[in-house]
């Protein structure tokens, strides 16, 4: 089968290995871009939040390339992601797109359609080729986190602007193109050393360090967030997300699926902030920003998409974390119609205030401006 | 606290679950020896009093809810009751926005007042919910007494509840249009917040029913027939009164707040169900921006539409 999916950052390429594991075809839709949301948008219901969006543009811009099967997640609330599945299905149905939608969920109810899809995923799969990507899919999975956070770290201090986000495409590139575990792993050595001949050794080791956190999509997504890593990497800052792919599939995907997923570490560090699960990643940006404050990072930005749920109840709740832990916090929200320069206003602001208090509050700490 | 000569008093915010749970409540607290005090209906400076002080992000309801805490705060009263619903039902849930509403709230009253806030997760199994209840109780009285308000009060519950469903059989074949109103009950019955909806409605002569005159049996079944069953406890009800009534019905009103999540889905949902049976359908998204004449024009060009169409 032709398989398509969305987006989700650069999930992408290891998708693309397991998904040729199992013996499909997969068709990766071009990566979002004004198109993708326009069509989506146009499609979608109104108050959708902008993942959503997004989403389904990737979809139809994936049966577009010929594809004719479909893979999304799906879950069981609270989140509305749960339930996105459900209804681009029936939207692509009043289109008139005739392709094979298959949810990934676990099943509740009803056995003979979970039946029905795990044939129609591992129907075509051999023993041997699956296994094999598998593997390719988590260590294409490691690899790429390991570069985007060592482009994350190199950016603020690169020598030439752009090259670190250069390098970190053509990179991206080969990752994709690569069949053996060898290879891969030859390859992360030589990004590192890459990564390192870009640094300008003459900053100051230590700069400005923002967190990034808040709805998984839009954190992981650039084009949802309007590139947002490369603009505070612009500005001379070092970015640290809390949100990585990989543990976002291990704790929300294998371990809720299994029930051993554990929110008590969370919880305890919300502790006085919220009490318990709201859905979504509402729990772990309150915990996390408790955390960061903690660690001692210079500030710390919220992004959501306008209208999610569980995110509302966290950004109405950050600002007494921001009061208590004394960590300025910004609460970003954005949807289909975000505008850049706005937004680069904003950021520009935030890290200009944030370079300031840190000046004020250590004054040893030498200014860095790039 | 056992033992004060003075009746103590919980204060009740009248918004969001009061409009489900009201007699229970008021039942439960009475029982236990506390006298309830329940916030004025949502009026316009409890509202004001919401907007200017909770998150821009949160709908409507959410905002009042704010606002009607804060009006029984300056009441004087020391201890609130802001229940943490999760669940409901086994297997369903309700909206997110409620999950974490105690430590929305609490960061907007001041830290003298003590909330009472048992959490309802009806998913932890079988009587979770009324062990909750239990278990706030005990503070006030012993467990035979706080066992013995419980049942007194889900039977006052029961009552209610029937009383609505009842509704559903009276015949009043005089009205003209026959329409269905869906949403959250916490806007649907907030005369407030939604603008009179239905005494509007009861004047261009169109009967109106709701998804609370129907027995969740109902909405359960309507909702296995679903490809995907819907989890949020709201959405699964009104979908269950679509299916239940659409025989008898001229239009159907859809209520939600600005920027409701499980709504949005919802609504092409019912879309699907809508288009199939031929019916009206007109949606009514309210945030604290919405005008009571311009909602009062589209009712009446809705109206006379469905009134047209049935003579057709």
């Amino acid at each position: 089968m032709k398989v398509t999916f969305p987006h989700l950052g650069n999930a992408y390429i290891p998708l693309e290995a397991l998904l040729q594991g199992l013996g499909h075809e997969p068709v990766t839709p071009p990566l979002g871009s004004k198109n993708t949301l326009e069509w989506g948008s146009r499609h979608s219901p109104e108050d959708t939040c902008l993942p959503f969006k997004i989403v389904l543009g990737n979809m139809l811009e994936g049966l577009n390339l010929g594809a004719d099967c479909i893979y999304m997640l799906g879950g069981w609330g609270p989140c509305r992601l749960g339930y996105y599945g459900e209804i681009q299905r029936i939207i692509l149905e009043d289109l008139g797109k005739d392709a094979e939608f298959i949810t990934l969920e676990v099943p509740k109810g009803n056995y003979s359609l979970a039946w029905e899809r795990l044939r129609k995923i591992f129907g075509p799969a051999k023993a041997g080729k699956f296994f094999g990507g598998c593997l390719l899919f988590w260590a294409k999975l490691k690899v790429l986190e390991e570069m985007e956070t060592l482009a994350l770290k190199t950016r603020p201090r690169e020598r030439q602007k752009g090259s670190t986000s250069k390098l970190l495409q053509q990179q991206l590139k080969r990752l994709q193109d690569l069949q053996s575990m060898q290879g891969i792993e030859k390859m992360r050595l030589a990004s590192k050393e890459a990564f390192r001949d870009l640094t300008d050794s003459s900053l100051p080791t230590e700069i400005l360090r923002i967190g990034l956190l808040g709805e998984v999509y839009t954190v992981v997504e650039p084009f949802a967030n309007l590139q947002i890593e490369e603009r505070l990497g612009y500005l001379g800052v070092e970015v640290v997300r809390t949100i990585s792919l990989k543990a976002w599939i291990e704790d929300h995907i294998f371990k809720n699926a299994l029930g051993l997923y554990n929110l008590k570490k969370l919880k305890s560090s919300a502790k006085g902030y919220l009490r318990g699960f709201i859905g979504g990643h509402g729990l772990e940006s309150v915990a996390r920003s408790v955390d960061l404050a903690r660690e001692g990072f210079g500030g710390i930005i919220h992004i959501l998409p306008l209208s999610c749920m569980p995110e509302i109840v966290a950004q109405g709740i950050l600002p007494e974390v921001s009061t208590k832990e004394k960590i300025p916090i910004l609460s970003l929200v954005v949807d289909e119609h975000s505008g850049e320069t706005g937004f680069q206003t904003r950021l520009e602001a935030f890290v200009d205030l944030l370079q300031r208090r840190q000046q004020t509050l250590c004054p040893t700490k030498k200014k860095v401006y790039t | 606290m056992r033992g004060c000569l003075t009746i103590q008093k919980v204060g009740i915010p009248s918004a969001l679950y009061y409009f489900y749970y009201h007699p229970l409540w008021r039942c439960f607290f009475a029982e236990l020896g506390l006298e309830p005090i329940f916030s004025p209906p949502t009026n316009q400076e409890i509202l004001a009093r919401g907007l200017s002080s909770c998150v821009d992000g949160a709908c409507l309801p959410v905002k009042a809810y704010v606002g009607h805490c804060q009006t029984l705060a300056e009441q004087g009263l020391e201890l609130l009751f802001i229940p943490e619903i999760i669940s409901l039902f086994k297997g369903e849930y309700i909206c997110p926005n409620f999950m974490g509403l105690r430590d929305l709230v609490k960061q907007y009253l001041p830290p003298s007042i003590r909330l009472l806030s048992p959490v309802l997760d009806a998913r932890k199994g079988r009587g979770a919910v009324s062990r909750a209840y239990w278990h706030m109780g005990r503070e006030f009285a012993l467990l035979p007494k706080v066992k013995r308000a419980w049942r007194r009060a889900v039977s006052e519950q029961q009552t209610f509840v029937l009383a609505q469903q009842a509704q559903l059989a009276e015949s009043s074949s005089s009205k003209r249009l026959n329409i269905l109103l869906l949403g959250p009950r916490y806007l649907v019955d907030d005369q407030f917040l939604n603008g009179n909806l239905s005494e509007k409605l009861g004047l261009l002569d169109a009967r109106v029913f709701t998804a609370a005159q129907l027995a969740d049996v109902v909405s359960w079944n309507a909702n296995s027939m679903l490809s995907k069953r819907l989890f949020w406890t709201g959405a699964r009800r009104s979908i269950g009164a679509l299916e239940h009534l659409t025989k008898r019905l001229d239009g159907v009103i859809t209520m939600a707040p600005f920027g409701c999540g499980a709504e949005s889905l919802l609504g092409t949902v019912i879309d699907q169900r809508i288009k199939a049976n031929h019916l009206g359908k007109l949606e009514l998204n309210i945030d604290e921006h919405t005008s009571e004449l311009g909602m009062l024009t589209r009712l009446e060009a809705f109206c006379d539409l469905l009134e047209r169409k049935k003579v057709l």
